[in-house]
């Protein structure tokens, strides 16, 4: 048990030796949601996430360097009205048309940035969202990250994790549709979790 | 002012259609009252979601498309001699650009299904060029034509879930109005022209297409819409007042507005 404990603490402090190469982690997709937040009517703030994402991160502790490269599938758009209300399509159904997300035409978004650090971990990302097409900088706030041996795997994998937030204009990227029924302002809050085999 | 044109009713109806009236009573003396439908969807494409071309995705270039085909209309108005070949011709330009607007879709696509979708929708922007060109020497029929197009494929992409795409229609059936309502008020034709029924089709097939590529509009409703152009040509009284005739070919080509509409609903709900 000791010889384990000893071994997986030697695996995960390998990184922070001197010399230690950028470790890449895979996306989780079981634990990565892109939430994002928009106002309408002026009222109230709805929430909406989508549901297939995939990616890596690229962390390099000595150099206090990293990056991050998510894909996101647009389809996966889920607001959580899945009932038709008299109506003949959902709310979701409407958001992955040429209104919104477009999603036949742009099935997927990707999210590209290098982390700032702050102490010994990552506390902001630098990078630019691909959606619809455009390419714009988008800055994200990380708060609470943090890697540690996976305890579903004994020890076994290491996952690092996340939460992330900012907000963008809709109409930067062309998204200009049912402003300001449906607000210009994005705002996003990510939770993510990667992991990589120890 | 910027809340009252931000508003749905004014951006797809009340601005594309003063703008349609405006052209038309301006224009029409110079053989130019068939831009009214132009600037009926031009106006609610730069409202809803302003004219811009970068990136040109396939929204973009149905508005570049649909705002040069006034321009090719004028040109065969003053320039050519119309005739079935030349809409012929035209028709078939137009099929090949829409494989252009819609590859970037198409390209997502398994070939069989590209093909399938890709060839109907040219085949059906085609068809209606082919068939609303044949009016263009009958001011009202056409203009009843581009009415029932416009709203037929404008409330057919509502119901399949694009409000953009339908504002768009019904932009283009506004102007339409407009340029009828000014030959009912006036009791005088005003050409039409390959300027009007140019615009009409390639402006309402594209957006029929688009809400079958990117909306939920089923495959069989665009069918029932390219049958708008023949119902334009239902006889009609010649010795109705042109405000009757305007009625009664718009009621006819309605028929078959109605007829798409309840196909979307039912195409596009699932089975209860």
């Amino acid at each position: 048990m000791h010889l384990k404990l000893a071994a997986t603490t030697l695996a995960l402090a390998l990184p922070l030796a001197a010399g230690a190469e950028p470790v890449t982690y895979e996306i989780d997709p079981d634990h990565t949601f892109p939430h994002f937040m928009v106002q309408h009517l002026g009222v109230s703030w709805m929430h909406g996430r989508f549901n297939k994402t995939s990616g890596k991160l690229v962390l390099d502790r000595a150099a206090k360097t990293g990056s991050v490269e998510v894909t996101i599938e647009t389809a996966s758009v889920d607001t959580g009205t899945h009932e038709l209300r008299g109506r003949t399509r959902t709310r979701d159904e409407h958001l992955r048309t040429a209104d919104f997300f477009n999603v036949q035409e742009f099935p997927t978004m990707t999210y590209k940035g290098s982390a700032k650090w702050s102490g010994e971990w990552p506390s902001e990302v630098q990078g630019q969202l691909t959606l619809l097409g455009v390419t714009r900088p988008v800055n994200l706030k990380v708060d609470g990250f943090g890697c540690a041996p996976d305890p579903r795997m004994k020890g076994k994998r290491e996952v690092c994790g996340a939460n992330a937030s900012g907000s963008f204009m809709r109409s930067d990227f062309g998204m200009k549709f049912a402003i300001p029924g449906v607000s210009d302002e994005i705002r996003l809050q990510v939770q993510f979790e990667a992991l990589r085999p120890l | 002012m910027e809340s009252f044109l931000q508003h749905p009713a004014v951006q797809g109806g009340v601005a594309p259609f003063v703008a349609g009236l405006i052209v038309a009573a301006l224009l029409g003396r110079a053989r130019l009252g068939g831009l009214a439908v132009a600037a009926g969807y031009a106006v609610a494409i730069a409202l809803v979601s302003g004219i811009a071309f970068s990136p040109l995705t396939a929204l973009r270039k149905i508005a570049l498309l649909a705002l040069a085909a006034p321009l090719a209309g004028i040109a065969i108005d003053f320039a050519l001699r119309s005739g079935r070949a030349l809409a012929l011709v035209v028709a078939a330009i137009c099929g090949g650009l829409t494989i252009w607007v819609f590859w970037s879709v198409l390209q997502h696509k398994a070939p069989g299904e590209a093909a399938l979708l890709g060839g109907g929708a040219a085949l059906y922007v085609a068809w209606l060029v082919a068939a609303t060109m044949t009016l263009s020497a009958e001011p009202v029929r056409a203009g009843a034509a581009a009415l029932v197009l416009g709203l037929g494929t404008g409330i057919s992409a509502i119901l399949a879930a694009s409000a953009l795409l339908g504002l768009y229609g019904i932009g283009l059936a506004a102007g339409a109005g407009g340029f009828l309502l000014w030959q009912m008020v006036t009791g005088r034709r005003i050409a039409a022209g390959a300027t009007l029924t140019l615009s009409a089709a390639v402006a309402g097939g594209l957006f029929g297409a688009a809400a079958l590529f990117l909306a939920k509009l089923p495959w069989h409703v665009p069918i029932v819409l390219a049958l708008v152009p023949l119902a334009a040509r239902l006889p009609v009284p010649a010795r109705f007042p042109i405000w009757a005739q305007a009625i009664l070919l718009s009621v006819y080509c309605f028929v078959l507005a109605v007829i798409a509409f309840l196909l979307t609903s039912q195409g596009v709900a699932p089975p209860a």
